[in-house]
């Protein structure tokens, strides 16, 4: 019995609700990240999602994309809103699951497709492009908008 | 403040503290093969920057023909299971021949279970009595695109370990930061008194990179004795980096929580 007593005397009420808040913000945290988790392969227009990572310097934001088998000459990149650009590439073969093994998806994919959204303004008609190696860097020059000056 | 309150008052918390004393904190190893050969050397595979590691650990498995030898079961991980050919194996698995063990993850490892895989793997190696332990692993540089020759760095334990490095032609890694399982496999090592080695070769840093790895096998055969050919890796690059894509992106979102951008910074010079 006064093992029991000890026991709930180390976990007082207030530490019990601290750890109901704590665990209530882990799982809504977790629920967020599930929230924008989708395959990144998709069946219906036969696209897969690649890889991509954006920079931002002092004069340009660099977005570079991993574009294994692309064909050079089909890589387009398009802007779609004032922040948004779009990245589409054709592969040089069709790569179906089957190549990786997998028998319970049916699918054949051809294209590679993503979307960016550049976080700061950008002069979006005086975009960079540059495919070397399987890797496209696309370079665009920072718009500046105002400068504040220092007293 | 104390508060009292009859066992059956808060049913819902009450069971949840007695389930989290029963919950089994232990990772097991379990051994697939009855005889592992001793003095062995001990390499760790781990998905980590370029997934240098883990490419770098097919490739060998499927060159040497390594067989599984042990894997890792541990409530503390997620409920993943891997499938080949319809069955379950663990993510986490030993693979093995008469003179390399080789342990490789085919998961993301979440950054809170490193510190008790890590320690779990290298407690059976030395059971094992393996003579070295060396982890292989990327060193993230910006301008990776524009390099012609990739560099191959490494870490070690104790002195003895860097001379050897220094002597087979990797540079050494004199001052930084390292993070992820490889830092906490030299720190244990260096702790425990065993020879332990960390190769490293410049990669992309979001991207996985079979050329890295090529690179770093080509250098962990002078340690090892066990020649690998590469050509292989680097004429399926393409098809290594469309594969490997899934996996990546897992891994960086866990290198994210684990800060693993810490590896850039210039450290306070403390001796």
């Amino acid at each position: 019995m006064s093992e029991e007593e000890s026991f709930r005397r180390r976990r007082s009420i207030f530490d019990l609700i601290d750890e109901y808040f704590e665990s209530l913000e882990a799982w809504a945290e977790r629920v967020r990240e599930t929230f924008f988790e989708r395959p990144s392969w998709n069946c219906r227009t036969c696209t897969i999602e690649p890889l991509r990572d954006i920079m931002v310097t002092s004069d340009e934001v660099i977005v570079t994309v991993d574009l294994p088998y692309a064909e050079q000459n089909t890589i387009q990149v398009k802007q779609v809103s004032k922040d948004t650009i779009e990245i589409s590439a054709k592969m040089r073969r069709k790569v179906s699951f089957d190549d990786f093994g997998i028998t319970h998806h049916r699918g054949e994919f051809q294209r590679f497709h993503c979307r960016t959204k550049i976080p700061v303004p950008v002069y979006m008609d005086r975009m960079e492009i540059r495919f070397k190696r399987g890797i496209l860097e696309i370079r665009l020059p920072r718009k500046h908008e105002y400068e504040i000056p220092i007293e | 403040m104390i508060l009292y309150l009859p066992q059956g008052f808060y049913p819902l918390l009450n069971k949840s503290f007695e389930e989290d004393e029963k919950l089994n904190d232990e990772i097991k190893i379990i051994e697939r093969k009855k005889e592992i050969p001793k003095g062995a050397v001990m390499i760790f595979g781990f998905p980590d920057v370029g997934l240098v590691g883990v490419i770098a650990a097919s490739h060998l498995i499927s060159e040497l023909g390594l067989d599984e030898v042990a894997y890792i079961e541990s409530q503390l991980l997620p409920p993943i299971t891997v499938l080949h050919e319809g069955l379950p194996h663990s993510p986490i698995r030993i693979f093995g021949n008469h003179n390399i063990l080789l342990a490789v993850s085919e998961t993301a490892l979440p950054g809170e279970l490193i510190y008790p895989i890590m320690h779990a793997l290298i407690d059976w190696a030395r059971s094992k009595e393996v003579k070295m332990m060396i982890s292989i692993s990327g060193i993230p540089v910006q301008d990776r695109q524009d390099l012609e020759e990739l560099k191959v760095f490494a870490a070690a334990s104790n002195p003895e370990m860097l001379k050897m490095a220094q002597d087979k032609g990797v540079e050494i890694l004199r001052e930084g930061y390292m993070v992820g399982p490889q830092a906490v496999m030299l720190q244990y090592c260096a702790t425990l008194g065993l020879p332990a080695l960390t190769l490293l070769a410049q990669c992309f840093l979001q991207y996985p990179d079979p050329e890295a790895a090529a690179k770093v096998l080509e250098h962990l055969a002078s340690f090892t004795g066990v020649k690998v050919d590469v050509s292989k890796l680097l004429e399926k690059g393409e098809e290594i980096r469309l594969k490997a894509r899934d996996l990546m992106k897992r891994t960086q979102q866990e290198l994210a929580k684990m800060r693993k951008t810490q590896e850039y910074d210039i450290p306070l010079y403390i001796t």
